[in-house]
């Protein structure tokens, strides 16, 4: 905690104090290398933090103009990132904490998605009404995708046969051919959609200003059901659904509920809702410990995030971020 | 004359679909002096006041790629008319089945509205925030866009309150308009428990005998206040008042923290997308990066948006929809920006919305302030609530 303290108040010890701790820090964490590590990228402070599972800060680290969506490459622990003002995308490698590459002329980089079979980086382009993809390997431009105003979810089909990206402002999904890349179709949905997920036959949508979560049939595209939310005090209009998360298992899923402050836990078979949890201002962001233990909420407007314990289903912890956090990813530390 | 500005043909997604049209007219007025308004003396532009048309460019402009999917075709007119010559024979040229904006003069509006109600044209007014117009024009074909003054006072009010600063010396200028107005604010100050210490009228002059009127340290002396509160609907003499009050206190109200529907520096809720498009979407023509949409414009736009948005949403109407259903079909809603949605006040075609609390250079709150709270609707603390209203337009 020393160090962490210290990193946030530079001028409060000497300089040769923080190289000692920071020497004792990385030597005992090479030997207890154990647990998960949170990301969090923060729009206006435009820094990553990063927080072990129990929600300690344990690094922040300066990066880009605007830092927003992210995402994984597991198995080389590797983190995609956009930012949008700088209008590139990072390689950043979560191990050594070092941007690797950076994949520039992306305009207003926003969301990101990565199909880790056909080695393909999907970027949507906010203020220029598109989708980038990318070979991740080469780098090389492969398509771009046309889209409504505001493009913000993107998601691809597990067998990389259907890109679907959301159009805010357009209050439509287009979907699009994994291989050829032609547009197939677009799916009229509630008012502002912004982030998706994919189970089984089953895509999620959730709409933000339309408060609530529409499932739609990923073969027939036709709507199937729609969640709506209710937790106490709240009305309608204050229910902001953003990210939504499964579990590994695919049985629960969890959607952040924006102005109502709370994240819903859903019975993804079913589609009851199983609880509400209070978390911060302007619930948003979403990430998952891979043990399905904990889950970390960002929250826009008050700039901290909760770490909700998933067994007891009880928040245990609000911990600090940087100015505006957008997005969050877990790791193995 | 009707002008037909802008035709879109839509490229259709499915060829079997019928195309349907979505229609907007705005009206002008003749020869209206709108150069003058919002400026003070010397040229110097207070508060700009642009004609609504490039707003519902940009919202049809929008609208666009959502309006191909359903199989729709829009198109937009321009009607300028004789405020002296025959209303109704002029209203005539509309199509019975446009979208009416009415960026029109108080004194025209009043005459033109039950023309058009006559006639079944849903039309929208954009400019007029009087609160007295939603009770003396309650008909079931006149929608308001714009906010009107319970909602902006009542959104002051409350972040008065929230804010603990709850004193508060009236200070009116001396026309009706502003007497109109210091009465609405004095009624949403008292509705949140803030005490009006005083309600004083000031006077744009050097006199010596009106110097209690004129001179800012006289006009805010002997009295105790936490905040001054400006009624100055011409914004000429309220902007000397900052800075120059006989107690250090902030100033609100027509000056200083200024409740608006929109503005340039909102950073939240996709706002800034918002505001770049408007500047930037005609080919030409860009605006420069700290103007955005005036509450007029953002009126008419949200006008045009709510029914764009409700045709996605309400998925049961059809190519050939009509226009007063499906606004008053409680599912009709809009994506403002602003972090939570509009839709109608079914009682008196007020669009509900969230108000900015904001200085010229930034946007300091969004009301409703926390824990101001209502039954049903998250922002009908701000307005006049239904029980309230003597305009019952769902009860009809």
């Amino acid at each position: 905690m020393a160090l962490i303290r210290h990193r946030l108040n530079p001028q409060r010890r000497p300089v040769w104090l923080i190289h000692v701790l920071t020497l004792i820090l990385i030597l005992a964490s090479s030997r207890l290398a154990v647990g998960f590590e949170a990301v969090i990228s923060n729009e206006r402070s435009g820094d990553l933090v990063f927080l072990d599972e129990s929600g300690n800060s344990l690094d922040i680290i300066k990066l880009c103009n605007r830092p927003r969506g992210m995402v994984q490459d597991r198995p080389k622990k590797l983190l995609y990132i956009a930012c949008s003002d700088d209008n590139k995308v990072l390689e950043f490698n979560l191990q050594t904490k070092k941007i690797i590459r950076e994949f520039l002329g992306i305009p207003g980089a926003m969301a990101v998605t990565l199909n880790t079979k056909s080695r393909r980086l999907f970027i949507t382009n906010e203020g220029a009404s598109k989708a980038t993809v990318l070979d991740i390997d080469t780098g090389n431009l492969l398509s771009t995708l046309q889209t409504g105003f505001e493009p913000d979810g993107v998601i691809v089909s597990d067998d990389g046969s259907r890109i679907f990206v959301a159009s805010e402002n357009a209050g439509l999904i287009h979907v699009f051919d994994g291989n050829t890349y032609s547009a197939i179709q677009s799916i009229i949905t509630s008012l502002r959609p912004r982030r998706m997920a994919i189970r089984n036959t089953e895509l999620w949508i959730s709409s933000e200003m339309g408060s609530r979560v529409e499932i739609f049939d990923l073969n027939t595209l036709l709507k199937i059901d729609e969640i709506i939310f209710a937790p106490k005090g709240f009305r309608s209009e204050q229910m902001t659904p953003v990210d939504i998360l499964f579990d590994s298992t695919k049985k629960l899923s969890f959607v952040a509920l924006g102005a109502a402050n709370h994240v819903a836990i859903i019975d993804a078979e079913t589609r009851s809702i199983e609880k509400y949890i209070l978390v911060g201002r302007r619930a948003w962001g979403l990430g998952i410990t891979p043990d399905d233990a904990r889950l970390f909420v960002l929250n826009g407007l008050s700039d901290d995030a909760t770490i909700i314990d998933l067994k007891t289903r009880r928040p245990i912890k609000t911990a600090r971020t940087g100015l505006a956090p957008h997005s969050v990813e877990v790791f193995d530390r | 004359m009707i002008k037909n500005i802008l035709f879109i043909t839509s490229i259709f997604f499915s060829s079997a679909s019928i195309a349907g049209a979505l229609e907007v007219t705005i009206i002008s007025a003749e020869a209206e002096e709108r150069m003058n308004q919002g400026q003070s003396f010397a040229g110097i532009t207070v508060e700009p006041d642009r004609p609504v048309l490039r707003a519902v460019e940009l919202a049809l402009f929008e609208s666009k790629t959502l309006l191909q999917r359903l199989g729709f075709h829009d198109a937009l007119n321009t009607l300028d008319i004789k405020p002296d010559r025959d209303l109704r024979e002029q209203l005539l040229a509309i199509s019975p089945s446009s979208l009416v904006i009415l960026d029109i003069p108080l004194k025209t509006m009043l005459k033109v509205a039950p023309i058009l109600n006559e006639l079944k044209l849903v039309s929208f007014n954009v400019r007029h925030s009087e609160p007295t117009l939603r009770n003396s024009l309650c008909m079931d074909y006149l929608f308001h866009a714009i906010p009107s003054d319970h909602m902006y006072f009542d959104a002051l009010s409350q972040f008065l309150i929230y804010r603990g600063w709850r004193k508060v010396l009236v200070v009116r200028g001396p026309s009706k308009k502003d007497d109109a107005r210091a009465e609405t604010l004095i009624v949403s100050l008292k509705k949140f428990g803030a005490s009006v210490v005083d309600n004083r009228q000031f006077s744009l002059s050097h006199h010596p005998d009106d110097r209690d009127k004129n001179n800012p340290e006289f006009l805010t002396g002997g009295a105790s206040y936490d905040v001054v509160a400006v009624i100055d609907s011409e914004k000429d003499y309220g902007r000397y008042l900052q800075y120059s009050t006989r107690k250090a206190r902030p100033v609100v109200g027509d000056v200083g923290l200024t409740p608006k529907s929109w503005h340039f520096a909102l950073e939240r809720y996709g706002a800034p997308q918002l505001n770049e498009r408007y500047r930037h979407f005609k080919k030409g023509d860009p605006l420069s990066s700290q103007v955005s949409m005036t509450d007029k414009e953002f009126a008419a736009w949200s006008a045009v948006k709510l029914v764009t948005n409700s045709l996605s949403t309400n998925k049961k109407i059809g190519t050939n929809f009509d226009l007063l259903n499906l606004l008053k079909n409680p599912q009709s809603q809009v994506d403002l920006y602003k972090g939570t949605r509009g839709s109608v006040r079914l009682w008196n075609h007020q669009i509900r919305q969230p108000i900015l609390l904001a200085t010229p250079d930034t946007v300091v709150a969004v009301a409703p302030m926390p824990k101001f709270l209502h039954p049903k609707h998250y922002v009908d603390t701000l307005g006049l609530d239904e029980p309230e209203s003597s305009c019952q337009l769902s009860k009809k």
